[in-house]
């Protein structure tokens, strides 16, 4: 791919923080440019270093990172605990980001803390990629979700989607329902009362006129949908283990809980899952989840390119 | 007999006369209410020469508060922080006695160091770095960290 495009040129040196700071043409100009680069496992990224800033626990999203990184013939640096880095003797972040800029072309963060990548981002002028900041973004994740939506439905503007699950804590869907809002699609947000969307959250959606209804029954599943979008429900979000036990499985997806739709359904969930989707869904047609996952590749292999200058 | 002098009280005319400002800002129009508020985040209460006049009347507001800071013009930020509490005051700087230039605080589409995030897992709150955040709208007053994007409704801002 060694085609330069305008489109392209317009992410070098950029971050990826925030879906906000990101056009709906943007948007699509990614996408557009991920198609391309599906197939394409050139040494592109050959002598260029990621730094892999895992504060927090990681498995799917850094080594999605390092494996883009390693089909572009690049190599990756980094930690995926904060407790072996120098953080855990009392470095700041800011001078853990001067430190670690010296070692790399490019950085990756995860944080517990929200806004942590925005810091991090202000303090080097390399690109740096949000992956996941606390329960506020996850751009990357975005990104693949609307690749994997698109693939599948052939667009991502006025699609009837349904988040289920904890919606609360969950910066997956946070950072997903605010783009698909701004592409105009219907949402459907049905959770426990106690982990529903943040008040901040649905006023933000009102604000922009998105069309959003929440739903505290998960038994009667929304029949109006494209995409059912799960999130895992974590144990530690609940003070009573038996409430716990009992919403779990209420929020559980299987192959009869599907049977009350005539179309199929695009199943989603960013992974790892626990209970939320039964196993005997994982060859049903609709089920998008492991498509994800290898679409995040992809997606990465693209975001590392632009924002390296090589696509 | 020593004459008297008689004094006539005024009580048609509820005004109290502070000495004019050499030098200063005078802020004026303040939200009835907001005076001490005001007093208080501007650090005013523990320095400088300051009047301030409470539950004044006001053609414009009813009532009003007022301030009168000698010595002392205002930054940015202490002109964002009387903005978000009190958007219709008036500032008029005082250079010699002399109005040098009247105006309201406007709000900066972004500021720093001037609102609290309440968010407790918010960057702004773990390091050492200044609060900012980005003006969304005006009327009512929202608010959204440049930080963790949390969007802060008019009634919920916390002043630093």
């Amino acid at each position: 791919m060694g085609s330069t495009s305008d489109p392209a040129q317009s992410f070098v040196g950029r971050d990826v923080v925030s879906m906000r700071n990101f056009s709906n043409e943007e948007i699509v100009h990614i996408l557009d440019l991920a198609d391309r680069f599906e197939s394409v496992n050139e040494p592109l990224l050959r002598g260029k270093i990621l730094a892999n800033l895992f504060f927090e626990p990681s498995t799917r999203t850094r080594l999605s990172f390092q494996a883009a990184m390693a089909r572009l013939g690049g190599a990756t640096i980094g930690f995926a605990d904060a407790a072996i880095s120098s953080v855990s003797k009392g470095e700041s972040l800011a001078d853990t980001i001067r430190v670690v800029e010296n070692y790399c072309d490019i950085i990756v963060i995860r944080h517990r803390y929200e806004g942590a990548a925005r810091l991090a981002a202000n303090t080097t002028s390399l690109p740096v990629l949000n992956a996941g900041d606390g329960s506020n973004q996850h751009p990357t994740q975005t990104l693949l979700d609307l690749f994997t939506i698109r693939k599948i439905h052939g667009r991502i503007h006025e699609l009837r989607v349904a988040f289920l699950g904890d919606l609360r804590y969950s910066r997956t869907v946070h950072s997903l329902i605010e783009t698909l809002g701004r592409f105009a699609c219907d949402l459907v947000l049905v959770s426990p009362p106690s982990l529903r969307m943040p008040s901040d959250i649905l006023d933000d959606l009102a604000a922009k006129g998105v069309r959003c209804r929440e739903e505290f029954d998960p038994s009667i599943l929304p029949l109006d949908v494209d995409v059912l979008y799960t999130t895992r429900i974590q144990k530690e979000r609940f003070p009573d283990p038996l409430e716990y036990e009992r919403v779990k499985n209420a929020y559980q997806l299987d192959r009869q809980s599907l049977n009350v739709y005539s179309q199929t359904v695009t199943v989603m969930h960013p992974l790892p899952r626990v209970n939320e989707i039964s196993t005997d869904l994982d060859d049903y047609e609709g089920a998008a989840y492991f498509k994800q996952a290898k679409n995040g590749i992809t997606v990465r292999k693209t975001l590392l390119s632009i924002l390296l200058g090589v696509a | 007999m020593v004459p008297h002098k008689q004094v006539k009280a005024h009580r048609t005319r509820r005004s109290i006369e502070v000495s004019a400002l050499k030098q200063g800002t005078v802020v004026d129009h303040l939200r009835r209410g907001t005076g001490l508020k005001v007093l208080n985040v501007l650090g005013l209460l523990t320095e400088g020469a300051v009047a301030i006049g409470l539950n004044l009347d006001s053609k414009r507001l009813g009532q009003k508060d007022l301030i009168k800071i000698e010595n002392r013009e205002l930054t940015q930020e202490e002109l964002n922080k009387i903005a978000i509490l009190s958007p219709e005051a008036t500032l008029s700087i005082i250079r010699d006695f002399k109005v040098f230039s009247k105006f309201q605080p406007e709000l900066t589409d972004e500021m720093e160091g001037v609102v609290h995030c309440q968010n407790p897992s918010c960057i702004s709150n773990n390091e050492r770095i200044r609060s900012r955040f980005q003006v969304l709208e005006r009327e009512p007053l929202r608010l959204r960290c440049y930080y963790c994007e949390r969007v802060i409704p008019s009634g919920e801002i916390e002043l630093l």
